[in-house]
């Protein structure tokens, strides 16, 4: 497994009135191709503004030090008109909330064509065939009629579909994804976490997972990272992480999970 | 003791069809639905997004009327109650909500959040309305000193914690929690839970839990009704739902529900026992 996707010692700080805070501190972990890294914290532990840093998406005045590293292609500290060369092209991401992420205007179709003319260039007609094949590809039914349909006219499962469908109309090498299956029914979220390891495995996407739940983590991904506060408090193979936990802040996350199949007393 | 019997309730909501001169048409939330809840028991309603658990949930609370069907509370009918019945039964049945901010008025201090049931009521605490409420915020595990301090200054999982000292103030004998844990991180969704179900062991009053998280409804509830699109698919005791499903949809829902490699999870706590 080639290392794809190399952070190395990266901090994040935002100025505050009361002086500088690290929201991600120190942190280092690779995503090889093929891989799933699962990054898994609760509120406030710097998952999200690790994945906005890598993209340079950080809101206005925070600070990064250390190295993104994409292919050996040195991310932090490029050019706006550089990055967005990257962003949608080599890494694409998916959030949390569909309906916010697309264009309430414009069909699905002409805005996944349009993200693959901005990086890969072609005519129209080449770019709505794309956006045809990319619906097909994620399991939207009839896709030659609902290419030109709106977002309100998909289901929130499929608006995610949709989603899935953009990132990955230019074959990045890594995808983001963040919170992916969070706001879904936990049915939908089923079939959403199936094709996401389905897509990853035909095509050798490397996949950055981002969520809270432990256990959506534990079905998708090869390897963990687990953040607190900004730090990074444990990082292994999945199997590692799950099974023998290093630190106690891990241990009593999983301690707290709810499950499902255990004896509970009455 | 029954003390909550939901019969055969029905609600429609008006929708607007698509089009300028669409007709309008009607939407059934929630279709032709029973259940009773015991005296001192958690009853979970279950269900994914659309399938009519909270519009259930208004119902029994009487913060939506229904269609048809009726509600019967203490062997009261209590579908059209108004005025002094309406007020009585509000004094028996409170609601915790899932967004502890949005439910608390973010320019009242905790002591007048927590004081206003009874104020609603006119009912003064005995002691004093500040002994009142440091002692019901000791009781849910917030700092009493704190009474004078807002809304804003508290964490997610301590702002909820003021929504349940609110709900307790007027000592009702029925709780509806509609996903009042669901907005929580997990290690704070265990506190709030683990909270929910000791002041139940002190008080003995009844849950209504609508949840969408089957593992949660799992560690709280005696008995699970599932629903889905408006109807009530499958009733009955935790055990048997999680352990012996009967429907079709119940089955489909708990299948589809994550799960920690059980295999590292049984390593994992094998290790920590011994």
């Amino acid at each position: 497994m080639s290392d794809l996707f190399i952070v190395d010692d990266l901090t994040v700080t935002f100025p505050t009135s009361r002086g500088p805070v690290e929201v991600v501190k120190n942190l280092s972990f690779t995503v090889g191709r093929d891989d799933t890294l699962g990054i898994v914290g609760e509120s406030g532990s710097g998952k999200s503004m690790t994945a906005l840093a890598v993209l340079g998406l950080l809101p206005r005045g925070a600070q990064t030090s250390g190295s993104v590293r994409l292919d050996g292609t040195e991310l932090l500290g490029k050019s706006e008109r550089d990055l967005r060369a990257v962003r949608g092209n080599a890494i694409s991401m998916v959030f949390q909330d569909p309906l916010s992420s697309l264009n309430p205007y414009y069909t699905v179709g002409l805005q996944i064509s349009e993200m693959y003319q901005t990086h890969q260039g072609g005519s129209r007609r080449a770019a709505k065939q794309v956006a045809i094949e990319a619906l097909e590809r994620v399991g939207i039914p009839d896709p030659e009629r609902r290419v030109d349909h709106y977002p309100h006219q998909f289901s929130g499962g499929q608006r995610q579909r949709v989603m899935i469908a953009m990132a990955l109309c230019c074959s990045p090498s890594l995808l983001i994804a963040d919170e992916p299956t969070t706001a879904l029914d936990v049915t939908v979220q089923a079939q959403i976490l199936e094709l996401l390891a389905e897509l990853q495995s035909t095509t050798g996407t490397g996949m950055i997972f981002i969520t809270h739940d432990l256990a959506v983590i534990s079905s998708i991904a090869q390897r963990v990272l687990v953040m607190r506060e900004g730090d990074p408090v444990e990082y292994g193979t999945a199997e590692q992480v799950f099974s023998d936990p290093q630190h106690e802040y891990t241990r009593m996350l999983l301690d707290a999970v709810p499950r499902i199949d255990d004896e509970v007393p009455a | 003791m029954t003390l909550l019997q939901v019969r055969g309730v029905t609600k429609q909501f008006v929708t607007r069809g698509e089009g300028a001169m669409a007709k309008k048409s009607t939407f059934t939330a929630v279709d032709d639905v029973s259940f009773e809840v015991e005296l001192g028991e958690t009853l979970a309603i279950v269900g994914e997004s659309g399938s009519g658990k909270s519009t259930t949930a208004r119902i029994a609370a009487r913060l939506l009327e229904p269609t048809n069907g009726s509600v019967v509370f203490d062997g009261q009918d209590v579908t059209r109650a108004k005025g002094k019945e309406l007020a009585t039964f509000r004094n028996n049945v409170q609601v915790v909500f899932q967004d502890p901010f949005s439910s608390l008025n973010p320019r009242y201090t905790v002591e007048r959040i927590i004081t206003a049931p009874l104020s609603y009521q006119g009912i003064a605490p005995e002691g004093g309305r500040r002994a009142f409420t440091q002692e019901l915020m000791e009781r849910v595990g917030l700092n009493p000193d704190h009474y004078r301090r807002y809304p804003a200054q508290f964490s997610g999982g301590q702002a909820q914690r003021i929504g349940i000292a609110r709900a307790l103030a007027v000592n009702p004998k029925l709780v509806i929690c509609d996903e009042a844990v669901s907005a929580l991180d997990v290690s704070i969704q265990a506190q709030v839970l683990q909270l929910l179900m000791r002041l139940q062991r002190e008080s003995g009053f009844s849950y209504i839990f609508i949840a969408h998280d089957l593992a949660v409804v799992r560690q709280i509830s005696q008995r699970v009704a599932v629903m889905n699109r408006g109807r009530i698919v499958e009733v009955g005791s935790r055990d048997q739902v999680f352990g012996d499903p009967q429907d079709e949809y119940t089955k489909t829902l708990l299948a589809a529900v994550p799960r920690i490699n059980p295999e590292w999870d049984a390593r994992r706590r094998q290790k920590e026992a011994s």
